[in-house]
């Protein structure tokens, strides 16, 4: 048979088994590298002293110990910890092993650094209650406090170790930009607002992370959704709403969560007064305790799980719904618009003809704020808001920007906030008078002296479990308290399931329970993340 | 051979004359139905969330089950009116502008650098900043388009006041003692009416459009009022799973409406 030469023959052998391993190998390249879009870039970049890993697992960065699934303390840095009799002094030994991405030594010098500059800096981590930390030793530290604070180990499970000023590659102001740490990630590169290159840290003291490189990209919900269609990301957080069409190569992984969805109303009536950003406090309306009871009892939280949530998630009642710090019996049965008429009625708002409720010249209509890139936050505000109509309450659904909201909107308007944490420390900040007007927290400057006191009482108790009792006293005692059958300073609608669309290979093991935290809880068990697919 | 030329004549007279009518009919359409539908554009049918387009939704329903027909056309009336009284105070200032124009030559140059410079400013960009600086919502919306839609049109009347102040008429009622003022408001504001109005009407489709995209990127209207931009941005996020009523319908009744406005300015430009 006439055919080829040997020599081409042989020539278009080698080709093919050149590009073979070509494509062999960058099938294994494409292997080594995770395409993230999960959201939540951090404005203030990877500084632990600044809030980054508020909610744990800092990536870059080992904390001092980990929060197991059952939410108990687990070895992280510190091989041993210890509380004194007083409830004054934490003693931690460190492992030897750890290291900083850049080879040096994590030592109890770096430890001490990291909690002395956290309680200065005035970030998210609190750290009020810490007097000083000390090492007493190349790999054994103490933290002493100034009162007995039974949240303060849980700084210890979040607060990422920075390495100390003092040290080559020491901490300094560009450290959010440029994070040293003894994660198993380190940074190669940020681009801000577009994206994030990680690396596997070499000198990781844990197991070896499945991934060479991870690259988180920071896209809004639309172009996400879009690139999960397009198959251009491993794995991608989409609003449970948006979550019904799964794209043909991904599969739905679904998270449990204790983040929860409400409206934050304020607490004072417009005095004239304002925050010292210059934003107006107070709303007449929402200051009125029949208005807010009648909300809480008018919002049917079952359909606001199926409109907006399409069923990822489950109704609402309070900031820690199945937590032991809160309390089980808080919860509304049914909405009950009759019920929720005859509070209105009883405090004085008249139903006139054009369907709204007056309280002389006061009309029953406040804005309800929402960051208007959340398309969850949008549908949730948008329902509610048609479910109070009938009773004459109007909320006027605003979107805005972020920036916006901080300007003008957190101290007078309702806002649709989102909250959910391993630790009651958050109970604490957003119902305690000492918090008001702090950040995001009590932003509607609720103050009440008994949750305080139960609050308080919480902080100094001797175990948990008895916290757990003062905890649960603040949301309702018999007599007052900041729930539902109290002052009513919020009301809660849904905690919600986190949704996300990742590829079909992609196995990310047994997920925990997320708080809130804008997508990166799902990063706390990435070492055990595998590709499972041979190519 | 008379006849030709007054059909001439006529023809784009009956043609802008007809359009006026059209648009005058569908604007008051677009008015009325807002006052007939009621809040017809709010009310959520749970129980037909995303319901392709049938007898019992004509144009298909939105995630919180809102009929697309009802939020489409309110839309459009949201659009409307802003696209009025942006294309409204931009012709204010255009006129505004040229007339200070013709005051001195210090003044003249003064606006024609003003014009030079904003017209080489690409116009989304100082829209979105103007915008944003001003909090968003229809009020910054509105205040965004006017101010930077009026430099072609006020290049527009400045040439024509600046020929107009030369013509005879005009040189001999100021020879006559007459003051600015009256030459102003007596002679030269009469012949810029009508540009006035081709203008305002060749900007409104310019606004509307912009207004869209303003709200489209977030810049604009809040996300809870059912403008076309917004309905356009919402759609955005479920195109990806099939329900493709959610643009189609407000992005064609826009298309609709600007050119529509679009061909009456034109034809009224041909008449007058």
């Amino acid at each position: 048979m006439p055919g080829f030469p040997r020599p081409i023959l042989l020539g278009i052998a080698l080709s093919c088994l050149a590009l073979g391993c070509l494509v062999a190998t960058s099938a294994v390249q494409a292997k080594e590298q995770l395409v993230l879009a999960i959201g939540g870039e951090p404005e203030q970049g990877f500084d632990p002293l600044l809030g980054w890993g508020q909610y744990g697992n800092p990536l870059f960065q080992s904390t001092l110990l980990s929060r197991g699934r059952d939410l108990t303390p687990q070895p992280e840095l510190a091989t041993q910890w210890s509380l004194s009799e007083d409830r004054l002094t934490w003693t931690l030994t460190l492992r030897g092993d750890a290291r900083f991405a850049d080879g040096t030594p994590l030592t109890a010098a770096d430890v001490a650094y990291t909690f002395n500059a956290a309680a200065k800096a005035g970030g998210r981590a609190d750290l009020s209650a810490l007097d000083h930390a000390q090492a007493v030793g190349e790999y054994t530290v103490t933290l002493h406090l100034r009162a007995p604070r039974i949240t303060f180990v849980d700084q210890l499970m979040t607060l990422g170790i920075v390495p100390s000023a003092e040290r080559d590659n020491g901490y300094s102001e560009q450290y959010g930009r440029q994070p040293l740490g003894s994660g198993p990630y380190q940074l190669v590169e940020w681009q801000e607002g577009e994206q994030l290159i990680v690396e596997r840290n070499p000198y990781f003291y844990g197991p070896t992370p499945a991934f060479e490189r991870l690259v988180f990209r920071f896209t809004g919900e639309d172009a996400t959704l879009s690139a999960a269609h397009a198959g251009q990301v491993d794995i991608a957080s989409v609003p449970p709403a948006l979550a019904a069409n799964v794209p043909a190569q991904m599969q739905r992984v679904i998270m449990e969560s204790v983040d929860n969805r409400g409206i934050l109303f304020p607490m004072q009536p417009a005095n004239g007064e304002h925050a010292e950003s210059g934003a107006p406090i107070g709303n007449d309306v929402t200051a009125d305790l029949a208005i807010r009871q009648a909300i809480n009892l008018a919002v049917d939280r079952e359909t606001l799980v199926e409109v907006a949530l399409h069923g990822f998630g489950r109704p609402a009642f309070g900031p820690a719904d199945d937590l032991p710090w809160s309390d089980p019996k808080e919860n509304v049965v049914a909405p009950d618009l009759t019920h929720a008429a005859e509070i209105l009625e009883s405090a004085g708002w008249e139903l006139r003809d054009d369907g709204l409720r007056y309280k002389g010249d006061l009309p029953a209509r406040f804005r309800l704020t929402y960051p208007a890139s959340d398309t969850t936050r949008q549908l949730l505000a948008e329902v509610s808001a048609e479910m109070v109509r009938p009773l004459g309450i109007e909320m006027q659904p605003t979107g805005r920007h972020w920036d916006e909201i901080q300007r003008e909107a957190l101290h007078q308007d309702a806002i649709m906030f989102g909250y959910g944490s391993h630790s009651p420390q958050e109970i604490y900040y957003l119902f305690h008078s000492q918090h008001a007007g702090y950040g995001f927290y009590n932003s509607g400057f609720y103050a009440n002296p008994e949750v305080n006191a139960h609050l308080d009482a919480a902080q100094a108790a001797d175990s948990p479990e008895q916290a757990n009792q003062y905890w649960q006293a603040a949301q309702w005692d018999g007599t007052t308290g900041y729930g539902l059958r109290g002052d009513s300073s919020w009301a809660w609608l849904v905690n919600l399931e986190h949704v996300y669309f990742a590829d079909s290979c992609l196995d990310v093991g047994e997920l925990g329970v997320a708080p809130h935290g804008h997508g990166w809880p799902i990063t706390a068990n990435l070492l055990e993340w595998r590709w499972t697919c041979e190519e | 051979m008379r006849l030709t030329l007054t059909n001439r004549n006529t023809q784009p007279r009956l043609r802008a004359a007809f359009s006026l009518g059209v648009a005058v009919l569908l604007v008051a359409g677009l008015i009325a139905s807002q006052w007939l539908l009621g809040d017809a554009a709010q009310q959520m049918q749970f129980d037909a969330r995303l319901a392709p387009p049938s007898v019992d939704h004509w144009l298909g329903t939105d995630a919180l089950g809102r009929e697309l027909w009802a939020r489409t056309l309110a839309g459009l009336a949201l659009s409307f009116w802003v696209g009025c009284l942006a294309a409204l105070l931009s012709t204010l200032i255009a006129l505004s502008l040229a007339t200070l124009a013709t005051l001195s030559a210090r003044l003249d140059a003064l606006v024609s650098l003003l014009i030079d410079t904003l017209l080489s400013v690409p116009h989304l960009i100082l829209l979105m900043l103007i915008a944003f600086a001003l909090g968003g919502g229809t009020q910054a919306v509105i205040i965004a388009v006017a101010v930077t839609h009026w430099p072609s049109l006020a290049r527009v009347l400045r040439a024509e006041l600046l020929q107009l102040r030369q013509a005879p008429y005009v040189r001999i009622s100021r020879a006559l003692g007459k003051s600015r003022w009256f030459v102003l408001h007596g002679h030269l504001l009469p012949h810029l009416l009508p540009h006035c109005l081709v203008g305002a009407l060749l900007l409104f489709p310019h606004a509307i459009l912009h207004e869209a995209a303003l709200t489209f990127l977030g810049f604009g209207l809040s996300p809870s009022q059912p403008a076309i931009g917004v309905l356009l941005a919402d759609a955005m996020r479920y195109l990806s799973g099939g329900y493709w009523w959610l643009g189609v319908f407000p992005g064609l009744g826009l298309l609709l409406m600007v050119l529509g406005f679009e061909r009456l300015s034109s034809r009224l430009r041909s008449a007058l």
